[in-house]
């Protein structure tokens, strides 16, 4: 997908125009951190793992394609236990137990929430199922994973959250997958601190030619399997997809939309679907600033990506790597000398990764090496569903068996306490407040019109 | 005069188990209490805490009804307190330290943390029935399967009607509980964490009814 030439440090070090290196509070901050201090997303690798053997016991409730997916990441890690899988499919269903051999299968969903030993469910059903069974997984004092977007209607997903607000026995996560990315985390202080100067706007896109149809010998079947094709039950290539790469943008830059713009249309794909194969919005905020994204099953070209632009340089994130771009005149950050470069077209970027010690970075310049890219967003995002529910699910064994009660107040009180602990994840604001963002730009979409963002829509 | 010698030996037995028998019982309380583990490494120090720590506080009776009347010396007391080793976590939310300090306490072999008093002595009379309560204790400490003889100061200080905060701090090598100071790997190579360790606690404890 990304092929890139080899770095050329030379040709990068006479291209640019050095100030000095100016000593501003952020670039000193940006420098410390990304030079000095061992950090984080690497080092975990390193560690020895807790071993302390102890599984989580999960259902995965969905098993057509992405919960299949779901559930052979969850087969790679160690502390994940799938006793049950359920699909009302048979075709599904027997293909999950294929993929967790142990688990044992259920038709009926409320089945699964009555076995006790169930501790976790994690939610892949099309988003306009998602309600019932999260609210009814909750209420059973299961802790809940609900794939994004939460819901396709801003009435169910408030109910979502508002459940999950309630639920304080139970550890929900949304499935915004790069919310627990180390890449992604490592790089937040880094935007944050103004490194790029400051946001004067953003893009995103993605594109991948395909039909987004699914299609099975049976005419009930294939209704059901296209339910993203239908504008009744589907938040479009906006609300479907766009929401991982909006979220992450949102979250980077701190701030939320006060309207949306939406364009589109059915370009490609005209086999009597009523939701549009090409979409573009335009988000735009307070500052006067706008975040451009764009989605097509149309075409194919360049993929996926998302970059930030700031006075001072841009970022492009494609996944879990990331480049920065420098303007000309901005100051000389000194681990820039070190950092890996790598050309596009006339673009020089300077390879941002979590662990580059000086060393490292001036191996890979040596060998020319892409670097591998580190997990799946995937799979970061289970493990700290698994690592989170297990911290809760431990945290109300010790309560109650050292108290030999459950007053809620105080158990709420002391949970609240530890939730620095959590390994990061998208809360269920996080899966609200985009769910919401997201189905209005797709609103806009359909419309092609300027939507306004109110208050009260964001708020349970 | 066997008369004599049994009446008052009888005397004695009735008066002492009375007087052992009177103890006040506060439970612990399920918020307010804190525990908190200061130690060192080669890299940084670091601090971590717990908010739970559960049992009962027996407390002399005639002590809890006017401590101002209290002369130093032995009161009659008994506690039994535990921590359950997984609800310490580091400050920050670093919980890579907190798998690799759990494992070091060893929480499969002994979840929780064990403290039992064996004697109570007053070192001078409260000036206000409210505390502070200055006493020296000595009881056994047990973690990760060792048990050592410990002996600290502590003060209680009631809080409201009901409600009695004990609090103390003690210094403890973690080999002398078994424990072996983790080296964690890190990318740069290794950190080693110093053996001393101090420990501060809060514990909140609160008779059933007013007295």
């Amino acid at each position: 997908m990304n092929n890139l030439p080899e770095s050329q440090p030379n040709a990068f070090a006479s291209d640019m125009t050095r100030r000095g290196f100016v000593k501003t509070s952020s670039f000193a901050a940006a420098m410390s951190m990304l030079g000095g201090i061992p950090l984080v997303a690497q080092q975990e690798k390193n560690e020895t793992p807790a071993a302390s053997g102890s599984t989580v016991k999960c259902a995965v409730i969905g098993c057509n394609i992405w919960g299949r997916e779901i559930l052979n990441m969850l087969a790679r890690l160690p502390k994940a236990e799938v006793i049950a899988v359920c699909d009302r499919y048979e075709a599904s269903l027997r293909r999950a137990k294929e993929a967790a051999p142990k688990a044992e299968g259920y038709a009926d969903y409320t089945k699964v929430l009555e076995n006790k030993d169930v501790q976790a469910v994690l939610i892949a059903t099309p988003s306009h199922q998602h309600k019932e069974i999260v609210l009814a997984a909750l209420k059973a004092g299961k802790h809940v994973y609900c794939e994004a977007p939460l819901a396709n209607t801003i009435e169910d997903a408030r109910a979502i959250a508002r459940a999950a607000r309630d639920s304080a026995k139970s550890y929900f996560q949304a499935g915004l997958l790069l919310r627990s990315d180390p890449q992604r985390k490592f790089l937040l202080p880094f935007v944050r601190s103004g490194a790029t100067g400051h946001n004067v706007k953003t893009r995103g896109q993605w594109h991948r030619k395909m039909s987004w149809r699914r299609s099975s010998p049976l005419p009930e079947r294939e209704k059901e399997l296209n339910w993203r094709l239908r504008k009744e039950d589907s938040t479009g290539l906006i609300g479907e997809i766009g929401i991982q790469q909006i979220d992450a943008m949102h979250w980077f830059l701190n701030k939320r939309p006060v309207s949306v713009t939406g364009f589109g249309g059915i370009l490609s794909w005209q086999d009597g679907r009523n939701v549009e194969d090409t979409a573009q919005v335009v988000f735009q905020y307070e500052d006067g600033t706008s975040f451009n994204y764009e989605a097509s099953l149309a075409t194919s070209f360049d993929s996926e990506y998302e970059i930030l632009y700031g006075t001072d340089a841009a970022i492009m994130l494609r996944g879990n790597k990331a480049w920065l771009f420098k303007e000309a005149d901005s100051p000389l950050l000194g681990w820039e000398v070190y950092a890996r470069k790598d050309q596009f077209f006339k673009e020089t970027g300077i390879a941002l990764v979590a662990d580059a010690s000086k060393a490292d970075a001036a191996k890979s310049a040596k060998d020319g090496k892409d670097d591998d890219g580190g997990d799946p967003p995937l799979r970061h995002a289970l493990d700290s569903f698994l690592a989170n529910t297990e911290l809760i699910s431990n945290a109300i064994e010790d309560f109650v068996s050292t108290f030999n009660a459950t007053d809620m107040k105080a158990l709420t009180e002391y949970l609240a306490g530890i939730q620095k602990s959590k390994l990061p994840a998208a809360t269920y604001m996080d899966g609200f407040e985009s769910t919401v963002t997201c189905i209005k730009a797709n609103e806009a979409v359909a419309k092609k019109q300027t939507i306004k963002f109110e208050k009260e829509w964001f708020e349970i | 005069m066997k008369r004599f010698w049994i009446l008052s030996i009888a005397a004695v037995v009735a008066l002492s188990v009375v007087v052992a028998a009177d103890l006040t019982k506060l439970e612990a309380q399920m918020t307010g209490s804190r525990v908190t583990i200061d130690g060192t490494s080669t890299v940084h120090d670091w601090t971590v805490q717990g908010g739970i720590i559960g049992g009962v506080l027996e407390l002399d009776s005639k002590f809890i009804a006017d401590p101002t009347k209290a002369q130093p010396g032995k009161v009659d007391a008994k506690v039994q307190a535990t921590i359950p080793v997984r609800t310490i976590k580091e400050v920050h939310g670093r919980k890579s330290m907190d798998d690799i300090m759990h494992e070091a306490m060893k929480q499969k072999v002994q979840p929780k943390i064990e403290y039992r008093l064996t004697e109570l002595t007053l070192k001078e009379t409260p000036k206000s029935a409210e505390g502070p309560f200055n006493f020296d204790s000595k009881g056994e400490l047990a973690v990760a399967g060792v048990t050592n003889k410990v002996a600290f100061p502590v003060t209680m200080t009631r809080v409201d009607k009901t409600k009695m905060k004990t609090s103390g701090t003690t210094s403890v090598k973690m080999t002398s509980f078994g424990i072996q100071p983790p080296s964690p790997k890190i990318a740069l190579g290794f950190i080693s964490t110093g053996d001393d360790v101090k420990i501060t606690f809060e514990w909140m404890t609160a008779a059933p009814e007013t007295k």
